[in-house]
């Protein structure tokens, strides 16, 4: 019995109450006690606190209600909290984690609701694209673009990283898990997805089929732009011929169709026209489309790809030529020459200084095509022969020339070395390319309003770029895994050490030191699995990552890829999409296909 | 000064006779390698031809021909071709350090290399003059023969421990309208930029590509001034 005469705890918190006087002759009467406990927060019976009392009576007359005195519980449990003391907030709100989210919050609150939701509210329309730049490129080029800027890097916010609107596109082609940028921007241009390796047309389109084009052409953002009277530009650091560009105005049954040489004899008779010939005859074909149509063709092409357009003869090389002809036109045709004769205001630009010339208040149109093939990594750029400008650069001037007309422009952005530095397996240019584009965006943000500007940015497809190991905050994105509260790498079971940044499949290990061209890796064939990287800097701009599977090329993923907006209609970029959805966010903004259906029913 | 050139005029019809005529810019020149390994001396022979022009040399074996193009800025580009398929896949020049040498695929062994051998021999007049060199460096002897008035290699001889390497010229022409020719012809296939290959998986022939990466070069013959075979894109890391 001893034992169950254990005191309660509570006894200082108790009231103590004789409720009840008895006889002092009558020994079975006992004194009746009455005990209040207050529970506190987060007690076993009652977690928002309450109050336990118990009655019993004090059987061994010591004054004390004893457990085993206790004849009756009743516990009253308080209602839930509506809400928290500043006391005991003070681990949340002194937190800079939880300041800095709280004011993004209202500051989102204010951005969304600065968003114009009403269609047809968009002047102008940009849509950037970064060839390839999956999820894990964006990341990885966000932490390298803040570590650049002497931050740890993960903190750090790319320009369209701070655009009130986000969601994600589905890539696939119509035949293909895995796409490539032919279907994708043929799908974000024309809001139709359509076959992988075709430009412009939809499924119903037999690759490589030249008599299969007819019939199946899309319209795309850009000739609606064009048939509304908007200025309209064209902007690569790939080929200007090459898939993503092209896309914007090119029908084709197979996108390697970028001049006619390229083209089976059978597809040249049969009456299709190689790509390159397109985008010269862009105002010609657009027009013939439409019975009465009368348009003024683009107003700025800025890229790459010179080759497609010249004849394939020596005495057409241009200053930087790379190739010992760099023309391989086989018609004989000099579709640059042609172009200024369409165009006799209009200015051809072939380099950098020509570009510095370039007055976007008088210029008219602007042909500029800066190299004989893609145009250069932007880390490379310096090794080109007569100098080319950057992306953000030529973005900059496209706006200055295009915002020109009153009506409003649309501007296609891409991108297009993120995708080939990935192929070469090479993160150092793909990030460092990421992080130009995110200077361009930046360039279009302040060059143009929320008010009247819809500027979307995303990707036609990811890659198979991977961030991972445990690598500790801060760690160099291109560095070796180095773990939390440890300054030397990690070691994998192998016994060496592993980058953080790596590739599924491709060409592999590669250090070509200082090395600024990614496409210097493909002499060799692939080098795949692992390497001792001990004594190798990884960070260096020719340093190639491991892969798993041998290839000659690393391939693109099938992953969704973000999508970024501001501006009028930006709000529609919510949730996952079909790519095609792209199209229609950029109709509904600048009623694109209601426009021109009144400007050709008149 | 003046009479030292006049010296010079005077003399030079007596030189031409001993000079070499020949253009050598416009080349094409076959030749075998000999390979002998371990001390059974395993032997494999192969062939393949060098064609050169002044900005252009090619290395032609029965599957594969290999093109280097010298650029206004010095660079080469490398370009690969497939005969049998009739298409080529373009490289981008390279910056990377040890390939500038250009001498090295038009002659084969290159102008350093030349200049850090010891000239043993000298016979013949003309285009028929033929130096002889030799370099010993560590466990390797390289012996060379020289026609040093058509810039051609005649053999060239490397002896290592673990066997031995004879690169001997079968036959040589300097018919410039056949060189150019061939180098057209070449440049009539169509061609792809190798940073597209990923891109084109729809393609046979780059898918091809995608999955071998590149097809092995049969034949050696691009040597650097320590007389190591340059990588080109004949080994693997």
């Amino acid at each position: 019995m001893a034992a169950n005469m254990k005191k309660l705890n509570l006894l200082s918190l108790a009231v103590v109450v004789a409720l009840a006087g008895c006889s002092d002759d009558d020994d079975n009467d006992y004194k009746t006690l009455v005990v209040n406990n207050t529970l506190p927060v987060g007690s076993e019976q009652c977690v928002n606190g309450g109050n336990e009392k118990l009655e019993g009576e004090d059987s061994n007359r010591n004054g004390e209600l004893d457990s085993d005195e206790v004849l009756e519980t009743t516990v009253t449990c308080n209602d839930p909290a509506t809400s928290l003391t500043p006391q005991q907030l003070v681990n949340l709100s002194t937190n800079q984690w939880f300041k800095d989210a709280k004011v993004k919050v209202a500051e989102n609150q204010d951005n969304i609701a600065e968003i114009i939701k009403e269609s047809g509210k968009a002047k102008n329309v940009i849509l950037f694209v970064g060839d390839g730049m999956g999820v894990s490129t964006v990341t990885a080029a966000r932490i390298l673009a803040g570590q650049l800027e002497g931050k740890m890097g993960e903190e750090h916010e790319l320009s369209f990283d701070t655009m009130p609107f986000s969601g994600f596109a589905k890539t696939y082609n119509v035949d293909a898990q895995t796409p490539d940028s032919a279907g994708t921007m043929t799908a974000m241009i024309s809001g139709v997805k359509t076959d992988v390796g075709v430009i412009g047309v939809d499924e119903d389109i037999e690759y490589g089929d030249c008599s299969t084009v007819a019939g199946n052409e899309l319209v795309t953002a850009t000739e609606l732009a064009e048939i509304n009277g908007l200025a309209t530009g064209i902007v690569s650091t790939a080929r200007i011929t090459h898939a993503t560009p092209a896309a914007t105005f090119a029908k084709s049954a197979n996108r390697n169709w970028e001049d006619v040489s390229d083209m089976p004899e059978d597809a040249v008779t049969g009456g299709c026209e190689d790509i390159a010939s397109q985008l010269v005859n862009f105002e010609a074909n657009l027009e013939a489309r439409f019975d009465g149509l009368d348009v003024d063709g683009l107003e700025v092409v800025m890229g790459g790809g010179r080759r497609h357009f010249l004849p394939k003869d020596a005495a057409f090389n241009s200053a930087d030529a790379v190739s010992a002809v760099e023309g391989d036109r086989t018609d004989e045709r000099n579709l640059i020459t042609e172009w200024q004769a369409k165009y006799p205001t209009g200015q051809y630009v072939m380099d950098q200084a020509g570009f510095n010339n370039l007055d976007t208040e008088t210029a008219t149109q602007v042909f500029a095509l800066f190299n004989e093939s893609h145009m250069q990594y932007e880390a490379d750029r310096g090794n080109d022969i007569a100098g080319e400008p950057s992306l953000s650069e030529m973005t900059a001037k496209a706006i200055d020339m295009l915002d020109n007309n009153d009506k409003g422009f649309f501007l296609t952005v891409e991108s297009g070395r993120i995708d080939h530095a990935h192929h070469a397996g090479n993160a150092y240019n793909a990030l460092n390319d990421t992080i130009e584009l995110s200077k361009a965006v930046q360039v279009a943000m302040d060059k143009t309003s929320i008010e009247d500007t819809l500027i979307i940015v995303t990707a036609d497809h990811s890659h198979v770029f991977t961030i991972a190991g445990y690598p500790k905050r801060g760690n160099p994105i291109l560095g070796k895994v180095v773990a939390v509260g440890s300054e030397e790498p990690s070691l994998a079971a192998d016994g060496m050490p592993y980058t953080t940044v790596g590739y599924a499949n491709g060409l592999g290990f590669r250090d070509l030191g200082d090395e600024t061209d990614a496409d210097a890796a493909y002499f060799e064939g692939p080098a795949a699995g692992r390497y001792d990287l001990t004594s190798v800097d990884t960070t260096s701009a020719g340093f190639h990552q491991e892969a798993t599977v041998p290839l000659g090329s690393e391939t693109h993923a099938g992953e969704d890829v973000g999508v970024y907006a501001i501006g009028p209609g930006a709000h529609l970029v919510t949730g996952t999409n079909e790519q095609s959805y792209l199209f229609h966010v950029m109709d509904y903004a600048a009623d694109l296909v209601k426009n021109a259906d009144a400007k050709l029913a008149n | 000064m003046k009479l030292a050139i006049l010296t010079l005029a005077l003399l030079s019809p007596l030189a031409s006779a001993a000079q070499c005529t020949i253009d050598n810019q416009y080349m094409q020149a076959s030749y075998q390698v000999t390979q002998k390994q371990g001390a059974a001396q395993v032997t494999d022979t192969q062939q393949f031809t060098l064609w050169r022009t002044p900005s252009q040399a090619a290395q032609q074996d029965q599957q594969l021909v290999e093109l280097w193009q010298q650029l206004s800025n010095k660079q080469l580009r490398p370009i690969r071709y497939f005969p049998q398929a009739e298409r080529g896949i373009e490289y981008q020049p390279s910056e990377v350090k040890g390939q500038q040498n250009f001498s090295s695929k038009q002659q084969l062994v290159s102008d350093e290399l030349l200049a850090q051998m010891t000239l043993q021999s000298e016979h013949g007049e003309g285009c028929d003059k033929i130096q002889k060199y030799t370099l010993k460096q560590a466990d390797t002897t390289i012996e060379v023969s020289w026609a040093v008035n058509k810039k051609l290699l005649e053999s060239m001889h490397i002896t290592k421990p673990v066997g031995s390497q004879t690169i001997t010229l079968q036959s040589v022409s300097f018919d410039k309208q056949k060189v150019q020719q061939q180098f057209t012809n070449w440049d009539n296939f169509q061609t792809t930029d190798y940073a597209d290959i990923g891109d084109n998986e729809s393609d046979p022939f780059l898918a091809k590509m995608i999955n071998l990466g590149f097809i092995e070069h049969s034949a050696t013959g691009f040597y650097d001034a320590n007389g190591k075979t340059l990588s080109g894109g004949h080994s693997h890391h």
